[in-house]
């Protein structure tokens, strides 16, 4: 029985959603000030214009929504998936404004691009825009990689105890540290560890590739954020591939594999645990997925002939899948060629590593490593039991930072999710192949865009139907949030129209 | 005087059916006066096997920057919608920037001045090259490798000054933001107050 809700849980939506709309105001201020740096003044007063939007309608929100009551489940589950919504349509003005998209949904499909690091974009001459614009796409991958909730739980929420629940909706749900708070501290932490390392890194890459100081600094902070993000947005119309360099292909690799990583395994191996890496099912599984692919792509390529030398087989086919693996979308290939080159079975290796994923609580997309960990072993526990004695007692145990004992309800609970993952690939790539696609574009971008991957084989264009544009950005959305708080908002809204009193 | 001058039938089936293989998809990329095929990037994106090895001329606009490699640099040239104008400028949006690595001697690039950003239009080069579907020597990339190079056209600085109805928005919702955030702080101060 749905219960309408009352006035008092439409309060504390909307107090909660305000404050993470502000979170966003807030984290405009980067790229205005970029702005004033490089005296782009028409991109500066863009973001006045959006920091100003956000500002009236937080503090506003918040002003009508006045309530003490604390979150419950519902409440952060909504709050988590309502306010991606907000946030995509108002976090959209800079680059609507900015004078480079067709119409305010493509403006809203790179921003719900960029949130969910998906990386695939509608945006028109890149290679023109403005550093402020860069940096903001750039800091909107960076931000939706560590969660937009987890932004505004760090700076704004000041402790509150139904905050676990908006943490869990943004598709994370493993808590570093006794509070969730100092959980969402945490993984700030290991990110900006990570960022001074990485960007460091390719920035010295970039100078040594012949990169002035400036755009060394730039490109390295954004390609750092793009890979560290998963989101795969890349200053240049030509992504990676601009650099013709293995050593800032290799530095890219190392960082988005990490931060393809749990961010629980991460404060393992912080607080001591190294052989954590060895041991957890996610970067097991992860190995051995990336492996098989690889193997596929590599077989495929090595029989179509298209790169004439071994190694530069190897290079070209690992980045491309480990790109797509841990749902980055960085690519050193064109994206056309993924068709005319790659061909059926390479396409078919990478969508399988996208549609994959990596680790769970991670910035990554996908079905998640633990699930397929997990699913195997239920697989592997099903198997024994049957040529096993009947009265034998079979169990089965993986490690993810402690040992745990397969249970039907944790191989439900995977099945559930892998089940709606494996569901909204087939939708859209149906709704691809409907709308008068190749088959096999249909389903590497689908999975592409469900997974938050990035990877595109020619079908996301400006000139792509609309319907395409708003499916992928639902696609996208769901796919991110892993569900169940875009399941929990649609409750909510049928809850207002059918609910009783 | 009328002159009618009268060709054999053979002349002119051999002059249509040049003209129909002319016109052909196989022939459809021009050439230039050297003789050499003059693709777009599209048309090496979607066939690169057709050009692989061959030696072709593709001009566009130097986008980013040179990078320099010793003796050799990398350039990048984009044949697309904004090879001339760019959005900045008010060309009209036409699709994503498209265009070409292209490996070239340091010494061909000193003539580019300007390379494209969001603050310049880049000069418009013209190259001569052998393109490679799959680079052997650059890791499988997709590239030209210039044995000439000319500038065609000059950049320029791009200017994009703030339009003014942008300005007067912003003005008006820092005022409504402002508003917003006191509105919300004095109905804080008030419950406090009340709480005390």
């Amino acid at each position: 029985m749905l219960l309408r809700p009352r006035r008092e849980d439409h309060l504390v939506i909307g107090k909660y959603t305000g404050k993470i709309v502000i979170g966003i105001g807030l984290l405009m201020v980067v790229p205005l000030l970029t702005s004033i740096v490089f005296a782009e003044w028409d991109t500066a007063v863009d973001f006045v214009i959006s920091i100003s939007l956000c500002m009236a309608f937080g503090y506003g929100t918040q002003a009508v929504c006045r309530t003490d009551r604390d979150l419950g489940w519902s409440h952060g589950l909504v709050v988590a998936s309502s306010s991606w919504l907000v946030a995509t349509a108002i976090g959209a003005m800079p680059h609507w404004l900015s004078g480079h998209m067709g119409s305010y949904l493509d403006a809203m499909f790179d921003v719900m691009s960029g949130y969910t690091t998906t990386g695939l974009y509608l945006m028109q001459d890149l290679d023109h825009i403005a550093h402020g614009l860069n940096m903001w796409r750039h800091l909107l991958t960076f931000a939706g990689g560590q969660g937009i909730v987890v932004i505004a739980l760090t700076f704004l929420f000041k402790g509150a105890v139904g905050a676990y629940t908006v943490y869990v909706g943004e598709g994370k749900d493993e808590r570093l540290l006794p509070n969730v708070v100092q959980t969402a501290r945490a993984i700030w932490l290991v990110s900006l560890v990570w960022l001074a390392v990485g960007a460091a890194a390719l920035a010295i890459a970039g100078l040594a590739l012949g990169q002035d100081p400036v755009r060394a600094v730039l490109h390295g902070l954004w390609v750092y954020m793009g890979a560290w993000s998963t989101g795969g947005f890349a200053p240049q119309s030509y992504n990676t591939l601009y650099y013709h360099s293995l050593a800032y292909e290799l530095i890219a690799i190392v960082v988005m594999i990490a931060g393809s990583f749990n961010f629980a395994l991460h404060w393992a191996v912080w607080t001591g645990s190294r052989r954590e890496i060895r041991r957890n099912v996610e970067t097991v599984s992860f190995a051995i997925t990336l492996s098989l692919t690889v193997l596929i792509a590599t077989f495929a390529l090595a029989k179509a002939g298209v790169y004439s030398d071994a190694m530069v087989l190897f290079r070209k086919v690992f980045y491309q899948l480990a790109s797509g693996h841990t749902t980055t979308g960085f690519s050193t290939i064109y994206s056309r060629a993924f068709v005319t080159q790659w061909g059926p079975m390479g396409m078919l290796a990478t969508t399988i590593a996208m549609a994959i994923g990596a680790s769970a609580c991670s910035t990554a997309g996908g079905i998640k490593g633990i699930r397929i960990g997990v699913i195997f072993k239920a697989f592997v526990q099903d198997v024994r039991k049957s040529v096993s004695p009947e009265n034998a007692l079979i169990s089965e145990r993986y490690h993810h930072i402690r040992d745990i004992t397969l249970s039907d309800g944790l191989v439900r609970s995977a099945m559930t999710i892998t089940i709606a993952y494996v569901l909204l690939y087939a939708l859209i790539t149906l709704a691809g192949v409907l709308y008068g696609y190749d088959f096999a574009d249909a389903v590497f971008e689908g999975v592409s865009a469900a997974s938050n991957t990035g990877l595109s084989c020619g079908v996301t264009s400006p000139s792509m139907p609309e319907g395409m544009k708003a499916l992928y950005i639902l696609a996208m959305w769901l796919g991110r949030l892993e569900f169940m708080s875009v399941f929990a908002l649609g409750g909510y809204a049928i809850s207002i129209v059918r609910g009783r009193r | 005087m009328i002159v009618c001058m009268r060709y054999p039938r053979g002349v002119l089936l051999v002059l249509a059916l040049g003209i129909l293989i002319a016109l052909s998809p196989g022939h459809a990329f021009a050439s230039n006066g050297a003789g050499d095929a003059t693709p777009s990037s599209s048309e090496l994106v979607e066939s690169p096997a057709e050009f692989d090895g061959d030696v072709i001329s593709f001009t566009g606009e130097a986008i980013g920057e040179m990078m320099t490699r010793g003796d050799m640099a990398w350039l990048h040239l984009n044949d697309d919608a904004y090879r001339d104008r760019n959005v900045e400028e008010g060309a009209p949006l036409g699709g994503y920037n498209s265009g070409m690595a292209v490996w070239v001697p340091v010494e061909l690039t000193e003539t580019i001045a300007t390379f494209g950003d969001h603050a310049h239009e880049g000069d418009i080069v013209r190259v001569t090259g052998t393109f490679n579907a799959a680079c052997p020597e650059h890791g499988g990339d997709m590239d030209i490798h210039a044995s000439s190079l000319e500038v065609v056209t000059p950049g320029h600085r791009v200017e994009d000054p703030v339009h003014p109805r942008k300005l007067v928005w912003a003005v008006a919702l820092s005022i409504l933001a402002l508003g917003a955030f006191l509105a919300d702080r004095l109905r804080a101060h008030a419950e406090d107050t009340q709480g005390m």
